[in-house]
């Protein structure tokens, strides 16, 4: 079965565990999932790779497995167990679930539209996951539009960083390692940056609640 | 001498001063250790720059490890403002922030880590400008955002970090929309190129850029422009820019306004260049004048409306950002030039205006302007400097933005763009209002009572003094080599650089259209 539509499938598994990413109840669940679905990545550049036969995109799943399976959840569980015990990190979200559902089948919609229109040989056998690659980044938006903790927002933006992963392996698979490796560093410092500041956030505004973190306006 | 070495000693002058510091623990290192590894990483960064600078204007192009860094005239055209105003809001920051450690308001760790972080974010701006590798841009774009979260966020109030957590969340989203269009540049050039690992660097691109997918390469261009766009400021991606510029320290926010917003420009520049030989020149204008256009509006009245020094000087930054676009949306030879001047002038003054800012903020402990008032009582050469660059700053002559605006003016005449150009001046109308409105109060106003007379120290006055002469310069003669640099660099975002412009000069070929445009609107009149 090692041929596309395995690739596709696996696309598919990526949106239903960033859905469950963005509904998860609290923070510590939120990161297992993520590490999760960055599994699912995994597989996917790994099937990828096979498929192709691109050398580049073994590594690239390999680093993939080190970062996002194990480092980010790791650092994000470890700023949850830093984070003083007085602030409230599991804040409901501003959307419930099932409008939250119906957003994210439309963003998914509107991307296989476009990416239907799309002509490019280099991604004519994965269209569906294009589609669903360029539906994480706003599958990563809403997540960070509808939640209220500014923990939780972060994993808005770890899933449009994979994303952003699964595009460069559709689309770049032959870019130079040193490029991946950019991206990926780029991706491990937006994290620990991401959390040292809920930290910070935590710790002198004594909030976590992204409606508390609005005096700036106009 | 062997360039590519040099331009490696640029980008690695600050890493290496940024890693120094780092290291060095932050309760037992005098303050003065901090600074001079600050200063000396600036001056190599100053001279190494202006060095690669000078080449580049005599006709170099100069790469550096194979083809991953490249300085052409308009990477150059940037470096200039990093290697000028990074030194001077550097030299601007010591007394800046000996106030700010005198006021309490920063600590040991905190004065550490605005020296690391502001050595990385001169690196991140470094490497966006010098980068051939388009992924590589935004990693690099992306770079800028993270070196200068806690620039933004040092002093650790709720508002700072607020500011901090808008900016970096509003940047990395947005940002992450130009790799997607980055991405898509690289895999059309992959497809149609011989060599695909070719297909990452802009140089290898560009001459391949017509046989690419149309419809794609407009779909990576908006892509790229939403998300560097967001980096510029460009509304409505700018929500970011007026919390970031206000809570940060004021040579920061100069530096943010200043240069990092031109950085972005230069990267969507870049992709405007593919798509306009891809497409032609008339899809990227309509994006850049609708944004443009929205921007000035949009800001000009904001900056009216804000009663915050520094939230009014960012939202300056937006409407100037705007008037870059409307100037790109223009195009042709003068409106080139026009946007490519308005990025130098607007960087020099809005450092200006910053460091003033600055100044102000030492003089007054407050951003709030109903409380500002009299500054050229209570502090005479600060006050001369503010009301100079108010005035530079609203376009007024001799200064620099003069030049620019009336290029653009002029540009959008010859262009017959008249509804842009109505709706812009219109705007630049309420910019000024607000300006001199802020001139009659704030710097000639009556001084609270009780306040010292006396100015901030030299070290605060001479980075400004400097900044002002230069604005001065710009706007009175626009020195040879400069010019002849904004041509080449003109000629690179008109795809001319093979060609020869009709007259001998694009400067000569855009009065020429200028003058056929009149001739035109003599004709249409009889």
């Amino acid at each position: 079965m090692l041929d596309y539509s395995l690739v596709n499938v696996l696309g598919a598994c990526l949106i239903i565990t960033s859905m469950t990413v963005v509904l998860a109840r609290t923070g510590k669940a939120a990161a297992y999932l993520y590490s999760l679905q960055s599994l699912v990545l995994v597989g996917l550049l790994l099937s990828l790779g096979a498929v192709t036969g691109s050398p580049e995109l073994f590594t690239w799943g390999a680093t993939a497995f080190a970062t996002k399976v194990i480092l980010v959840p790791a650092i994000l569980l470890f700023t949850l167990k830093k984070l003083d015990n007085n602030v409230e990190v599991d804040l409901p979200p501003k959307l419930n679930p099932m409008k939250s559902v119906a957003l994210v089948a439309v963003e998914v919609f509107v991307c296989f539209v476009a990416v239907s229109g799309i002509d490019l040989p280099t991604a004519a056998a994965v269209k569906p996951t294009l589609a669903v690659s360029l539906a994480h980044f706003f599958i990563g938006l809403t997540c960070i539009v509808i939640q209220r903790s500014i923990f939780k927002q972060i994993f808005g933006y770890c899933l449009m960083e994979n994303g952003s992963h699964v595009t460069l392996a559709l689309l770049a698979p032959q870019a130079p390692e040193l490029v991946e490796i950019g991206v990926a560093t780029d991706a491990i410092f937006a994290v620990i940056i991401l959390a040292v500041l809920v930290w910070r956030i935590a710790h002198y505004a004594h909030t976590l609640d992204a409606d508390d973190l609005c005096e700036l306006k106009g | 001498m062997d360039y590519s070495m040099l331009l490696l000693i640029l980008l690695g002058s600050p890493v290496i001063a940024a890693l120094l510091m780092a290291v060095l623990p932050s309760k037992s290192t005098p303050r003065v250790a901090y600074e001079a590894i600050h200063l000396i990483s600036l001056i190599g960064v100053a001279v190494a720059g202006l060095m690669l600078v000078a080449m580049t204007f005599v006709g170099y192009d100069i790469f550096a490890l194979g083809e991953w860094f490249h300085l052409d005239g308009l990477g150059a055209l940037f470096l200039i403002l990093i290697v000028i105003i990074a030194p001077c809001t550097g030299l601007y920051s010591l007394p800046y922030i000996a106030h700010d450690i005198a006021d309490g308001k920063l600590g040991p760790s905190q004065v550490k880590q605005y020296y690391v972080f502001f050595s990385l974010f001169v690196f991140s701006m470094l490497l966006a400008v010098t980068s051939n590798n388009i992924i590589m841009m935004w990693v690099s774009v992306e770079a800028t955002t993270l070196s200068t979260v806690f620039l933004v966020g040092v002093y650790r109030t709720k508002l700072a970090l607020e500011a901090a957590w808008k900016y970096v969340i509003v940047c990395t989203a947005g940002v992450a929309f130009g790799l997607f269009g980055t991405l898509l540049v690289y895999a059309n050039a992959a497809d149609i190129m011989l060599d695909p690992h070719q297909a990452v660097f802009w140089t290898a691109i560009l001459p391949n850029a017509p046989f690419m997918d149309h419809s794609l390469m407009m779909i990576a261009f908006v892509f790229a422009v939403i998300g560097f766009g967001t980096k510029a400021g460009l509304f409505p991606m700018h929500t970011w820019l007026p919390d970031a510029h206000s809570e940060a320290p004021s040579p920061v926010s100069g530096l943010l306004s200043g240069v990092l917003l031109k950085c972005a420009i230069l990267i969507v520049l870049r992709f405007y260049i593919l798509a306009a030989a891809n497409v032609g020149d008339a899809f990227p204008q309509t994006v850049m004048m609708i944004l443009g256009v929205l921007s000035v509006c949009y800001a000009a009245f904001e900056v009216y409306k804000q009663n915050d020094l520094k939230r009014k000087l960012a939202y300056s930054s937006c409407e100037n950002v705007g008037l870059i676009a409307v100037c790109f949306g223009i195009g042709g030879p003068l409106g080139i030039i026009a946007g490519l001047v308005h990025c130098l002038a607007h960087g020099l003054t809005k450092a200006l205006m910053f460091c003033l800012a600055g100044n102000v903020m030492m003089k007054y402990h407050t951003r709030d302007l109903s409380k500002i008032s009299g500054i050229m009582t209570v502090a005479p050469v600060t006050g001369v400097l503010f009301a100079a660059g108010c005035l530079a700053l609203a376009g007024f002559p001799p200064f620099a933005m003069f030049i620019s605006e009336m290029f653009m003016i002029l540009a959008g005449v010859a262009a017959q763009c008249w509804w842009a150009i109505v709706l812009v001046l219109i705007a630049l109308v309420v910019v000024i209002m607000a300006l001199v409105r802020m001139i009659t109060h704030a710097v000639l106003g009556l001084a609270p009572e009780g306040m010292s007379k006396k100015d901030v120290p030299a070290l605060a006055l001479i980075p400004e003094i400097v900044l002002l002469a230069l604005v001065l310069v710009l706007g009175v003669a626009l020195p040879g080599p400069l010019a002849g640099s904004i041509e080449e660099a003109s000629a690179i975002v008109l795809g001319y650089e093979d060609e020869n412009p009709a007259n001998g000069s694009l400067f000569d070929d855009a009065m020429a259209a200028l003058a056929m445009s009149e001739e035109g609107e003599v004709i249409d009149t009889w």
